[in-house]
């Protein structure tokens, strides 16, 4: 099958979408399909530029390339699923969120004024078109499902994805809890750098990068850790399947995350992952005291978590391969063979 | 933002009354809103956006179409057909040229000539006789902005007569239900309908269909509870259609507390309607809230209900015998009316709680206070990037662009 994987791109800019979407592309390649990722950049601001780029993606031509059909194309995240196409599966990773809710919070993008009420409303009225014209619609979790259907009405099949194929093992539970998540305000990285204010036997390794960095590292140098705190900045594969070894667990408390690869990185290096009450799509995955320690938003509860998983290192084991035993259900061959059939 | 809410209120006795009493305190808790004094014309100056309740009753809506005249906005269309309305703005005010304008806009020459016809008393009334075929809404059409209307019915009408603006369908929200003991009443079962009684609501299919279903089912009772319309002699009907008046119960006029208790009693609510002037039927909406099967013409907003939930009985001729069919099958299967009534109760939740509806509201006038200058933002966006490459407004690749601008909705 001719299969085109839509993706938009935010130049220079990398995370799980764009990690998802090129293994989506070698997956499929390797299963015998001709597949190919389509990416269109996009910038979401000033005004009602959020949807003359979207639109964009409509005045594309999919229906065929060079003369040869295109048998389907799957979209992924706003506003790749604008694109027309008679066999339109949507892979959701997440609509635009500042539309929904992320409104009116500090990660909100539109003003009370008429006009930028009016675009937020058409946003999302956009999103109920494109996406009531898929298929099939899939989404990667069942938070980014429930967002879907409260705020469209749509119904999602939940089809999660594995993560990054990288060199996963276990070499021991050490002394540092790790975060890999790129750093930006809405991955709550302060929050693990707050904790390691109040335990001063808690060592923290962040890799990534991200527009939030120069602020952690001022909260880091405030709270007087950075002894403690490491900043590695981005890695190579190698480098972090190596952290993800040696570390004792895994810190991932997004708030309201739509999936977020980096438990079932974390489980399939037998790391137990501790995460928070509202992190939204981790939770379909990390369950408290069984994969991870799931607790309240606050910095005094995640250091709490991390001293248990340091004092009770046999339970962090079990709980990191209860995790492994569950990222090893989610395979590509499930997940591809749901989304084209 | 800040709306200025035109409406009816409570007290006054107006069925869109007890509407906007039920939507405002969840609008206001999700947007601001100032209600405007009856007869004030002009809208407060702060205000972002004008929302103004259009039903069919000149007394109840006449202030508030003039008020839109002065400055147009969002029109709540409650009525599709506004011939009564019309009717009561011109001729009612000595206004006959009004009146015959109106007619004109609608008809042409023919409809002006018809105009004629009801002021010389030459014909019985159209909004009497024939309101159906001229609905008289062209002027709200014109200065309505945007419309907010409760059925896809009244949508598609609308579009039909060629309103072009943005049109919103927010369902007719539902009361919750109140604790109220059921009236005894017998009846097994009792079927009830509720309303004014006259030709258009069906009563005499309704008796005729009802006599035959007391042959096989004799305990089964009727409650008629509404204030008969004038003109409207039940006791001459049943005399004409050859039926006794055993079975059946009569109500006047009742309150809301004595409706509520009455609905609650029954096991099925019948609510009949042919033509219908695209309205909504409030009883219908409580009958839903109460988990109460429907029996309902399939006409209009009624049509759209699901078929889960109601018995659809179309107005023709063979109107009695669907109707006594349904009622039939009601009063033999228990097991029908208790799954009926659990989807209507779903719906209500589902489909018209409250919440929902201020929700749709406030993205109906969200998209029209602000609407058209996104609108434009997008055109002049997508123009001049058309422009910049050489696809002038001529260029054949400029309807393909419209079309796919028309497609997702982000130009009329």
């Amino acid at each position: 099958m001719r299969i085109a994987v839509c993706r938009p791109q935010v130049p220079f800019a990398r995370g799980g979408a764009e990690i998802m979407t090129d293994t989506l592309v070698s997956e499929l390649r390797a299963r015998g399909h001709d597949a190919d990722l389509v990416s269109v950049p996009f910038k979401w601001y000033p005004g009602a530029r959020v949807l003359t780029q979207a639109f964009l993606w409509r005045m594309l031509d999919l229906d065929e390339a060079d003369g040869q059909k295109i048998d389907m194309v799957v979209a992924t995240k706003f506003p790749s699923y604008v694109v027309r196409h008679p066999e339109k599966r949507v892979w959701l990773v997440h609509q635009f969120r500042q539309a929904y809710e992320l409104d009116r919070t500090d990660l909100g993008q539109f003003s009370e004024s008429p006009e930028d009420r009016a675009l937020r409303r058409s946003v999302q009225r956009l999103d109920r078109l494109a996406l009531g014209e898929a298929t099939r619609l899939f989404s990667t979790s069942s938070n980014v499902a429930e967002r879907l259907e409260r705020s469209t009405g749509l119904i999602a099949e939940v089809l999660p994805h594995p993560p990054q194929q990288l060199g996963y093992r276990c070499e021991g539970y050490g002394d540092f809890v790790l975060s890999a998540n790129r750093l930006d305000r809405a991955k709550r990285i302060d929050l693990l750098l707050e904790a390691a204010a109040l335990d001063p036997a808690l060592r923290v390794v962040v890799v990534s990068n991200g527009p939030d960095r120069a602020r952690l590292e001022e909260v880091a140098h405030g709270h007087g850790i950075n002894g403690r705190v490491e900043f590695r900045g981005r890695v190579s594969g190698e480098q972090l399947a190596d952290l993800y070894a040696r570390c004792l667990a895994v810190y991932y408390a997004p708030v309201d995350e739509d999936f977020g690869m980096g438990p079932y990185e974390s489980f399939l290096s037998e790391k137990p992952v501790i995460t928070t009450t509202d992190a939204g799509g981790p939770l379909d995955v990390v369950l408290d005291r069984q994969t991870g320690l799931v607790v309240a938003p606050d910095a005094a509860d995640i250091a709490q978590a991390a001293a248990w998983l340091r004092e009770h290192p046999a339970d962090a084991a079990r709980f990191g391969r209860a995790g492994k035993a569950l990222a090893e259900e989610v395979t590509w061959d499930h997940a591809i063979g749901r989304l084209l059939s | 933002m800040k709306v200025a809410y035109f409406s009816p209120m409570p007290p006054e006795r107006s069925g869109i009354a007890d509407y906007s009493a039920l939507v405002l305190p969840e609008l206001r808790q999700r947007i601001g809103v100032e209600v405007v004094r009856r007869g004030r014309k002009r809208a407060p100056r702060a205000a972002d956006v004008c929302l103004y309740h259009v039903g069919n009753n000149p007394d109840a809506h006449g202030w508030i179409v003039e008020a839109l005249r002065r400055r147009p906005g969002v029109v709540v269309l409650h009525d599709f057909v506004l011939h009564h309305l019309v009717a009561g703005l011109t001729i009612g005010r000595r206004d006959g040229h009004g009146y015959l304008d109106a007619m004109e806009r609608e008809g042409g020459v023919v409809g002006r000539l018809l105009g004629h016809a009801v002021l010389d008393k030459r014909i019985p009334p159209l909004w009497e006789n024939r309101p159906e075929d001229f609905h008289l809404a062209g002027e709200i059409f014109d200065l309505a902005s945007a419309l907010i209307v409760h059925s896809r019915y009244v949508r598609d009408r609308a579009r039909a007569a060629g309103y072009g603006k943005p049109v919103f369908v927010v369902p007719h929200p539902a009361w919750p239900a109140p604790d109220v003991q059921p009236e005894r009443v017998e009846g097994e079962p009792l079927f009830g309908a509720f309303g004014n009684l006259n030709a258009t609501k069906r009563v005499p299919q309704l008796l005729e269909a009802f006599a035959r279903v007391r042959g096989s089912h004799p305990r089964a009772r009727l409650l008629l509870v509404g204030a008969a319309s004038p003109g409207f002699d039940l006791e001459r009907r049943l005399q004409r259609l050859g039926l006794d008046s055993s079975g059946l119960i009569r109500e006047d006029y009742v309150d809301e507390a004595r409706l509520w208790a009455l609905m609650t009693a029954c096991d099925v609510v019948v609510s009949l309607r042919a033509p219908t002037m695209g309205e909504t039927s409030g009883g219908v909406i409580r009958a839903l809230t109460l988990g109460k099967p429907l029996v309902v013409s399939d006409v209009g907003w009624f049509r759209e209900l699901p078929d889960e939930t109601a018995l659809k009985v179309p107005p023709d001729e063979g109107e009695a015998d669907t109707l006594a069919a349904a009622l039939e099958l009601l009063a033999a299967r228990e097991d029908v009316r208790a799954a009926m009534g659990d989807a209507a109760r779903t719906l209500a939740v589902r489909e018209h709680d409250v919440g929902r509806s201020a929700e749709l509201y406030v993205a109906a006038l969200e998209q029209a206070a602000g609407g058209a200058v996104v609108q434009e933002e997008i055109f002049v966006d997508v123009a001049r990037a058309a422009a910049e490459v050489g696809i002038g407004p001529d260029a054949p690749d400029v309807t393909a662009i419209a079309q796919r601008l028309a497609e997702v909705e982000l130009a009329e």
